[in-house]
């Protein structure tokens, strides 16, 4: 094969990681130009060119597969410009997207501003219709009243249009003629229907989820067919695949169909990513994957190989926010990165966050105007960073700034400046931890028994002590850390669900109609199949899920289910089992002989693309290489040390480094505490042994 | 930090370092448990609607994490706890206690605490409380809320004094076989009581390996220092407080025939900065009545501290370091103090707690422009209420459940509009809402809709949340509902020249479409084709209306918060055009006018 590129366009770089035909992979990194993507993709991939020593045209003629990740989707419905969006619903519910599920974090705080509805009351419009719990039709739908309603969307100005029906998944009659009567009134708009897209229980996530599909649609099929185009006139001829919110790539036409994946398929593209190193470096399939920007700490997790999914994704806040409704890979994210601010609250005790000083001003180091003190000022007064060698030479940092800002909080807190920069630290580091337990623990795991692999500039700066406080053994940090979605895409398959709504009850199993659910799956996944290789994919995968309780429980629960048809008793018996071990470990209680009740099922089907192969070098006896210098560094109780700067490319495969010590790559630098140590792998990453007695 | 550790061994402090990343995982220990009640809950008043807390109290009693619990809940826990402690002396690992006990601490008895006590090497450290709203508790009639008892005995809930219910981490057999004998639909019981001992477990683990990793030592002097703290924050949140003494006074509406009066609460509030104390008195009022809407100790407490709490602001950790500061005076025998056995408590969390919430919030507006709140809806209209039946899709099968389906207008604050699913002042827009498919799935119902109800707010620069107007019925099998509401005779007021907002109400629809309104406890029988009409209230305004700015009254009209006729009537502002084709737009010369006379004829506002 030739060159496969994987870009993510993030709010503020574009990051790029290429891999050539033996599977070297190069990063590229440059500003994200929000007019035109391509203008910032390309000027990270020259940047990937020149590390690599390709010339750009060559590097473009020559790729086979290009995987674009963007943010495009999500940052319109943050700034709130998505197109002007209608909610066609059902008689008597214009509120669904305005009441939610309810809730509120913080039980004190009754001043907090709620977002408005993702689609306004104004633009919400009820159609008279009803269908009931069995799909039976309690009122049939008044098409005069529906057509009325929908001829009167383009006075309005609507450029997409929602469909979400009370039990739409039960009984699609009523959505379908409505989708019909668009196409006819309105040709040319783009619309959703929430049984189509999204076929689960519960009208609030499928109604949010087929509002924000509907949304996207102008805009991400003119984004895409605009960045496909450039790159077409840029010489490449590759096929392009799109990242999604559910860990793999689609086909753009499949996107453009289903714009709604796209969004924070950034972050779910981390897990692969965490795989593939874990898996190359002999790590085993338990990992924790954790991503420190600037402003952001994203948290996502795989388990025996399978990455965790959730369908609880919201946007601009939890539960007052914007629900995705979808399954997609669960990315805990908490305000904590390189820019969160440190501060002093009324009882006199340190906090950090979640205010961040963002790209701009960003830091007090950084010499743009920001005073506050940052994560990344107190890692420059303990000494972890090399003022001269940030982001490897490209920005020098100020180091007296720094120290002024850090002694705003060292002050009052009566510490020296090391003693309150390695408190910043530890304290930045508590909400990463708080992140991984929750994420972990709710899954019953124990993050003692995962390896963690670390990506984002800023995660080499804490990881070693964060990792030792869960009780982890094993860091990974690929020299790729710096742009570790885009590096996920380099590791993606084709993945796509297709689900549907069928109730069944253990103790009265439905054989007839859950088969005919799951043969409904089932074709749709062939149909599937067979474009795919039509395409020359060859290499595919099939899994099952079942959302279930017990009986009357609220909440479902996905299991993997350990067959993909139901012929006899037994098997509904297996499936019962498989859902008691899973409450068991979660729950820590499991009802014994209790039956259960399946609401949702779910294929998901892969296909497999190839895939980079990690180069291995050959292991060195040689001695460590001589230090860049040696500076002194503080750590905590160790006090401070004499410590020695590495370049990363001065070191080889096989050498070790006792901590203290420091390696500074072009995108990240990592910190080898005293009582740890980093080995360079065959791969050139880092493994970092904790010291910690794991479980 | 070399010197700084020094300086902590010597005082025996913890390091500031440390304080934090210890509390950071007290708080963890709770939200793993509430997340472990929540998904494996059966009832859909406790996994749907959120209606528990789970909270760590240390072994001398006192609260010192709750997560993100009630505030109703959560305090009084550490009463329990004591109860414990006196009732069973020998309590050792492995115990479980089931509390209910309103005169012991609980809340009211609807709400089963499960009680574990953690140990480290044989010592007593912590307890851990699971709260749970029970979608029954074996009361004289199919509800949780019963207005209607004289009496303990005419209520008829199974009252468990903290007695124990396991052993050695295993149920105690019979104490599980009584509450199947008189809770109704035993096994939906049972499984909740099974969902909260698994988050009681949990947190047991999870606080067994936080007392192994920092030691006893470190660990018995961080929550002294965390309960230090905490009154440091709610010191300094008091003393930039304007010194006061506030009084408050509403009454709860008539209850026919029970207290056919109403009941008046009076609060008085005394703000003394510099003393860095809030003190409320709650003893200028009626001895407890003869019906179920006494108050416990713990609620008649924790409604007035919550009042005090969401007013200071500063996300202060609600534990008893904060609480330390504030002090709330409560007389035996009192209707919204200490109750007198046997008066019934059934209906302790809400109602009168909500109006002691409203009060204290608006008396603090009388500080000054940026203080308190406006009035929060508090008709807990039937759309929250209790249903029973039996299920023709399933046989006959019975159910009992309590319905989330209200919305309630928050009041609204000097900065913000009030929220539109508050659902009470207690419930402080905590509660998940149930789903219309789900309802619809497990109970055999037909809800007809469910939307917010325009105008029907307090009007303010800032104004209430709206009204939630629900019309549902059953499909076939006879179905009851019951339930207990206050607001029917008066609604939420506004604050500082915000206005109040409209009535709720409760009526049955015939199927000949005439209405009948039900009374304040009400008994909604409906046979099919008969249909309930259940309506909340908004909330509160906050300043005068006159001092919107003009774009938030065009979109509340845009929106359909609010009519035109409102627009130019309430709040002054002359709107033009239409929503039907996007013209709509202030007409500023004459809403300059309309604001200048109704402002007196003075300058514009």
């Amino acid at each position: 094969m030739g060159y496969r590129i994987a870009v993510d366009t993030g709010g503020t770089f574009t990051d790029v990681v290429v891999a050539d035909e033996a599977g070297r992979l190069t990063v590229g990194k440059a500003l994200t130009t929000v007019e035109r993507t391509f203008e910032g993709f390309s000027g990270a991939l020259a940047n990937a060119g020149d590390i690599a020593g390709v010339p750009y045209e060559r590097l473009l003629a020559e790729t086979e597969m290009l995987i674009y990740g963007t943010t495009r989707s999500t940052n319109s419905i943050i700034e709130s410009k998505v197109a002007k969006t209608a909610l066609l619903t059902t008689e008597g519910f214009p509120d669904t997207l305005l009441y939610r599920h309810g809730g509120k974090r913080e039980p004190l705080n009754l001043a907090m501003e709620f977002p408005p509805p993702y689609i306004p009351r104004r633009l919400t419009f009820e159609i008279p219709e009803r269908i009931n719990a069995e799909g039976g039709v309690e009122q049939e739908l008044d098409e005069a009243a529906a057509r009325a309603i929908i001829e009167s969307l383009p006075r309005k100005r609507i450029d997409a249009v929602a469909v979400a029906l009370l039990w739409s998944i039960v009984n699609p009659d009523h959505e379908l003629r409505i989708g019909a009567l668009i196409a006819e009134i309105m040709p040319g708009v783009p619309y959703t229907l929430s049984h189509q897209l999204n076929p689960i229980i519960r009208e609030f996530p499928r109604t949010s989820s087929t509002a924000i599909d509907a949304s996207l649609k102008p805009l991400m099929q003119s984004h895409l067919a605009e960045f496909e185009s450039d790159l077409r006139a840029a010489g490449c001829e590759g096929e392009v695949l799109i990242s999604t919110s559910s860990g793999g790539v689609m086909h753009v036409d499949d996107v453009v169909a289903k714009p709604i994946y796209t969004v924070k398929s950034g972050p779910a593209m981390g897990p692969l990513a965490g795989i593939a190193y874990a898996g190359a470096e002999d790590q085993g399939d338990d990992v924790i994957i954790v991503d420190t920007g600037g402003t952001t700490f994203d948290v996502s997790l795989v388990r025996s190989g399978q990455v965790k999914y959730t369908r609880d994704t919201w946007l601009l806040g939890e539960w007052i926010g914007h629900n995705l409704g979808l399954s997609s890979v669960d990315v805990r994210s908490v305000g904590a990165g390189g820019g969160s601010i440190a501060w002093i609250d009324a009882g006199g005790l340190l906090r950090v966050g979640p205010q961040s000083a963002g790209a701009r001003p960003g830091p007090a180091c950084y010499g743009q105007g920001g005073e506050e003190p940052t994560v990344t000022d107190a890692a420059v007064v303990l000494g972890y960073i090399d003022p001269d060698y940030f982001l490897g030479g490209r920005m020098s940092l100020d180091v007296t700034a720094a120290a002024t800002a850090i002694e705003q909080v060292a002050g009052p807190l009566k510490l020296s400046a090391d003693e309150a920069a390695s408190a910043v630290l530890t304290l930045a580091g508590e909400q990463m931890i708080k992140a991984i337990q929750e994420i972990t623990v709710q899954d019953g795991v124990n993050p003692g028994e995962s390896i963690i692999v670390a990506g984002g500039g800023a995660a080499g700066l804490n990881i070693i002590p964060i990792a030792q406080a869960l009780g982890c053994r094993r860091v990974l940090l690929p020299r790729t850390a710096g742009a570790l979605s885009a590096c996920g895409g380099q590791f993606s398959n084709i993945v796509t669900e297709f689900s549907a709504s069928r109730y069944a009850h253990s103790n009265t199993f439905d054989f007839e109609g859950v088969s005919a659910t799951l043969s409904g799956i089932a074709a749709r996944m062939d149909e599937f199949e067979e474009k795919l290789r039509g395409r020359s994919i060859e290499r595919f995968g099939r899994e099952y899920f079942v959302e279930a309780r017990y009986i009357n429980q609220q909440w479902e629960m996905e299991i993997p289910m350990p067959m993909d048809r139901f012929e006899s008793e037994a098997d509904v018996e297996r499936l019962v089992e498989t859902f008691h071990d899973v409450h068991f470990r979660r729950y820590a209680v499991k009802e014994e002989g209790g039956a259960i009740e399946c609401i949702n099922w779910k294929g998901r089907i892969t296909a497999f693309l190839d895939k980079p192969s990690f180069p291995a070098e050959p292991m060195t006896e040689a001695a460590l290489p001589k230090p860049r210098r040696n500076t002194r560094a503080y750590f905590g109780e160790a006090g401070a040390l004499d410590t020695p700067f590495h370049l990363g490319d001065d070191l080889l495969p096989g050498m070790v480094l006792k901590g203290p010590a420091i390696v500074e790559e072009p995108t990240t630098t990592i910190v080898v505490y005293p009582g740890s140590s980093a080995t360079v792998t065959a791969g050139r990453n880092y493994l970092l042994e904790t010291g910690a007695a794991g479980a | 930090m070399a010197q700084a550790l020094a300086d902590a061994g010597r005082e025996n402090r913890i390091n500031p370092v440390l304080l934090p990343v210890m509390a950071n995982r007290m708080d963890a220990v709770c939200r793993e448990m509430t997340n472990t009640m929540l998904l494996a809950a059966r009832s859909s008043v406790i996994g749907m609607a959120r209606d528990f807390s789970c909270a760590v109290i240390t072994s001398d009693n006192q609260v010192l994490a709750v997560a993100e619990g009630f505030p109703i809940h959560v305090w009084g826990t550490n009463i329990q706890t004591k109860s414990m402690q006196d009732l069973h002396p020998d309590y050792a690992e492995g115990d479980a206690f089931l509390h209910n006990d309103p005169y012991l601490g609980n809340t009211h008895p609807a709400d089963h605490t499960i009680l574990v006590p953690v140990f480290h090497e044989g010592e007593h450290f912590f307890t851990v409380a699971v709260k749970a709203h029970q979608a029954d508790v074996g009361n004289s009639l199919p509800t949780t809320y019963m207005a209607q008892a004289a009496d303990v005995y005419q209520e008829g809930a199974l009252i468990f004094p903290c007695v124990q219910v396991q052993r050695d981490f295993r149920d105690i057999d019979d104490i599980i076989r009584m509450c199947e004998r008189r809770i109704r639909v035993p096994e939906q019981w049972y499984g909740d009581y099974l969902a909260a001992v698994g988050a009681a477990r949990i947190g047991e683990r999870s606080l067994k390996a936080f007392i192994a990793k920092y030691g006893a030592h470190t660990v018995r002097h961080f929550t002294e220092e965390w309960f230090d703290y905490s009154e440091r924050r709610c010191i300094e949140a008091i003393r930039a407080l304007p010194k006061g003494k506030l009084k408050g006074a509403q009454a709860h509406d008539p209850v026919e025939p029970w207290v056919p009066d109403g009941i008046p609460i009076n609060v008085t509030i005394d703000i003394d900065p510099d003393a860095a104390k809030v003190t409320v008195d709650l003893r200028d009022n009626i001895d407890c009545i003869d019906a179920g809407l006494n108050l416990t100790e713990t609620t008649s407490t924790m409604a007035a501290v919550q009042g005090v709490l969401t007013c200071l602001g500063e996300d202060l950790p609600p534990n008893s370091g904060t609480m330390r500061r504030i002090e709330v005076l409560l007389r035996e025998n009192c209707a919204v103090g200490i109750p007198r056995f046997p008066h019934s408590c059934s209906v302790a969390t809400t109602n009168l707690t909500d109006v002691i919430v409203n009060v204290t919030q608006s008396a603090f507006a009388e500080l000054g422009d940026g203080q308190g709140f406006a009035h929060g809806n508090y008709c807990n209209s039937a759309a929250a209420g209790v249903a029973s039946g039996t299920d023709w899709r399933r046989d006959g099968e019975r159910y009992i459940n309590q319905m989330f389906m209200m919305g309630g207008g928050g009041g609204a604050s000097a900065e913000n509009d009030g929220m539109h699913y508050l659902f009470v002042p207690v419930a402080a827009g905590l509660l998940y809402r149930d789903s219309i498919e789900i309802n619809e799935q497990r109970f055999p119902v037909l809800i007809d809709k469910m939307h917010v109800v325009t105008d029907s707010m307090g009007h303010g620069r800032r104004r209430g949340g709206p009204a939630t107007e629900v019309i549902m019925g059953p499909r076939n099998d006879p179905m009851r509902i019951l339930h207990v509401c206050n607001g029917l005779e008066s609604a939420p007021k506004g604050v500082r020249g915000g206005t109040g907002s409209q009535l709720g109400g409760n009526a049955k629809i015939e199927r000949d479409g005439s209405e009948h309104p039900y009374p304040a406890v009400m008994v909604c029988d409906l046979e099919g084709g008969e249909r309930l009409r259940a309506r909340d209230q908004g909330g509160g305004g906050y300043g005068s209306p006159l001092e919107r700015e003009t774009h938030r009254v065009l979109n509340d009209v845009a929106e359909r918060y609010i009519t035109v006729e409102t627009a130019r009537e309430t709040y002054g502002v002359a709107v033009t055009g239409n929503v039907e084709d996007d013209s709509l737009a202030v007409d500023e010369s004459a809403t300059a006018q309309l604001r200048s006379s109704m402002n007196g004829g003075g300058a514009p506002a």
